[in-house]
């Protein structure tokens, strides 16, 4: 076999069955090899930037490795956001460039980039193969690091003549990745049975850490009030009546409220990010901490803590959730006031039932989360729309919740998608987007009909980038600058160009038939929704801020119905 | 972010040793670099199959943090951090 072979064999020999990728010159016998090779489905996306956010989306919906391929120079460049976005977020993926032969590097060849030098701050780890010999060894390697510890991207580039080199080295055994132990929790344990007030702060970890039913079953057995950050969103089930929802810059009021009360905060998978937090001075000022995370480097890296406990997440959760059983804890007023809390300073927002009412985005999500099954996963973009799905629609998962939290990168949702509907092909896979956002991964749309994915895409289009104008007009004196786009091309027209069938909705009551229409059609199909320009995001913390100083939505005449979300 | 302030900043010494690989010496400055330190000095042996790096370091950050994200790159075997860092090293650049 030579090395290109070899890498295929090493998917095979770890299951991965799906990778993201696009051809060019010196990934080229890889492509080769992949013409041979039945076991691995080589999903050609339209842009390198959407492999590598696709792969992302596969694996965080499936928490499996997620792979794409590109080739060197601008394949290479063009992942780079993708592949940024993962590392932020902690997602296990696979990069695999070709680069030019071993002999031309650093001749400033035809599509020669430096790739190793200018991702050394976007991946755990990354390689410059110099020897096809080493290919067996260094993929073993490669994909065990991404997806233990705190996983991420782990970068593999290999010049042409390396790839096409037979390779004489066995294949290694498979790394066996050591289990954590768990740590002594006795000092943890009797500052939480002092505290009066805990309260649970939980955050992407969990999942990453495939701790989702040992975190759902402590959060129950501690019954303590809890929030979560945009990627804890979900951990705690739809149903846990102590969940406050998120916090932060976007935070429910009840949230931030609780966090600024507590005298214990009980972090878990938590990197205490600045959005969560606001202005780390005046974010709860009256706790202490114990936090519980898989990364070191987390611990005391923006706050002391008063007890770190480092290790495996759900060991950790299920040892705390026995002593939980045997002995709940004592914290009724305090569970009591939050859940007054969370009647009183949930998200709220005005539907306005007049049906000829224009369509807001809260309403609109709320309507979604309502009509969709439980096990729809939403994959939104950033901007407005991304935190009114965070704020309104109700997730009994963590993986069924894409967003780009770390990185922020509009152009997200659809590619993650993509992604996600092939991680799981029954599932109801709807990309929640913006029109600004959309228009950055637009091309994928072709994607879609290749494989005739059934994904469902929902644009809520406000004719500008509205998170931007927000803050213009909140912070910078309502001088809008270079926001509008007013020219948007119609969207119901583009996605017939790509043969997607599509559908328009600009009133309030047009929003149920609009969902309920996309959701039936045996396909994928677009809705296109048009929203007020206007509409803000409430509450706000002004970035900087402390969470306490969070901006509520100024009061409208309105004889719309309050309707309690939270 | 911009070098802090060499006049104010406190100064180390940190000796890593890391596995020798494509890119290592790059690796470990743009983590240094990238949590907020300066490096006043660099000396780099060679043992065997790893680097044995010597730097001094100027930066207001807790230099513990620093060396918690230096022991989390895959190649990097031992980081010690000496403090403060010796006079004479600490003018030496």
């Amino acid at each position: 076999m030579n090395g290109a072979q070899h890498i295929l064999d090493a998917f095979h020999r770890h299951h991965i069955g799906t990778v993201f990728g696009y051809p060019g010159g010196c990934i080229m016998p890889l492509y080769d090899a992949l013409v041979d090779d039945v076991g691995v489905e080589h999903v050609l996306c339209r842009h390198e930037q959407a492999c590598a956010l696709a792969a992302d989306g596969y694996a965080r919906a499936s928490g499996k490795l997620g792979v794409c391929i590109a080739t060197s120079g601008p394949g290479a460049t063009n992942l780079i956001t993708g592949v940024a976005n993962a590392h932020r977020d902690s997602i296990p993926m696979l990069v695999i460039t070709g680069q030019v032969a071993s002999g031309m590097i650093g001749t400033d060849a035809f599509q020669e980039t430096d790739v190793l030098g200018m991702t050394l701050g976007i991946v755990k780890h990354s390689y410059l193969v110099d020897s096809a010999e080493d290919i067996p060894a260094i993929m073993e390697e490669a994909m065990a690091l991404a997806q233990s510890g705190r996983p991420g991207p782990v970068w593999i580039d290999i010049p042409k003549d390396i790839l096409l080199t037979d390779v004489k080295t066995p294949t290694p055994e498979q790394t066996q990745t050591p289990s954590a132990s768990t740590p002594d929790l006795s000092e943890a344990l009797a500052m939480l049975r002092e505290a009066k007030r805990p309260l649970l702060y939980s955050g992407g970890g969990v999942s990453l850490a495939n701790a989702e039913d040992s975190f759902r079953a402590f959060a129950e057995a501690s019954a303590m009030p809890g929030v979560a950050t945009l990627k804890g969103i979900g951990n705690a089930g739809k149903h846990n009546p102590n969940d406050l929802g998120m916090l932060g810059m976007h935070g429910s009021r009840a949230a931030n409220r609780a966090v600024e009360e507590c005298d214990l905060l009980f972090i878990v998978g938590a990197r205490l990010d600045d959005r969560a937090t606001g202005k780390l001075d005046g974010f709860a000022p009256n706790a202490r901490t114990i936090h519980i995370d898989a990364d070191a480097a987390e611990i005391n890296k923006l706050r002391a803590t008063d007890v770190a406990l480092r290790g495996d997440l759900s060991g950790i959760l299920t040892a705390f959730t026995h002593e939980m059983e045997a002995q709940p804890l004592a914290i009724d007023d305090w569970r009591t006031q939050c859940q007054t809390w969370r009647t009183t300073g949930g998200f709220q927002a005005a539907d306005n039932e007049e049906p000829l009412a224009p369509i807001t985005g809260p309403a609109f999500i709320r309507q979604l989360s309502r009509i969709t099954p439980d096990n729809a996963i939403i994959a939104c973009d950033v901007g407005q729309h991304q935190m009114w799905v965070a704020q309104h629609y109700h997730f009994n998962h963590p993986r069924h919740h894409l967003t780009s939290g770390g990185l922020g990168t509009m152009g997200y949702g659809l590619p993650a998608a993509i992604g996600a509907q092939f991680a799981d092909r029954q599932s109801t896979v709807i990309n929640v987007t913006g029109d600004g956002s959309f228009m950055m991964n637009a091309q994928e749309l072709a994607t879609i009909r290749r494989y005739n994915l059934p994904l469902k895409l929902i644009i809520l289009d406000n004719q500008c980038l509205g998170m931007v104008r927000q803050q213009q007009e909140l912070f910078y004196n309502n001088r809008e600058s270079q926001i509008d786009l007013d020219d948007n091309p119609d969207f119901v027209a583009m996605a017939r160009a790509f043969d997607i069938p599509s559908l328009h909705i600009e009133r309030t009551d047009q929003i149920r038939r609009g969902i309920e229409t996309i959701l039936a059609y045996d396909g994928p199909m677009l809705l296109h929704v048009a929203i007020s320009r206007e509409e803000n995001v409430w509450p706000i913390v002004k970035p900087g801020a402390s969470n306490k100083e969070m901006i509520d939505e100024p009061k409208r005449t309105t004889t719309a119905k309050k309707e309690q979300v939270a | 972010m911009n070098p802090t302030n060499k006049n104010a900043a406190p100064s180390y010494t940190l000796n890593c040793r890391m596995a020798q690989e494509a890119a290592a010496i790059e690796r470990l400055c743009q983590v240094v670099r990238i949590r907020g330190f300066r490096i006043a000095s660099m000396a780099v042996e060679t043992a065997g199959d790893y680097f044995d790096i010597n730097l001094t370091l100027e930066g207001s950050r807790p230099v513990a943090m620093l060396q918690n994200q230096l022991e989390k790159l895959h190649t990097v075997a031992e980081v010690v951090v000496k403090q403060p860092a010796a006079k004479l090293a600490r003018h030496s650049a």
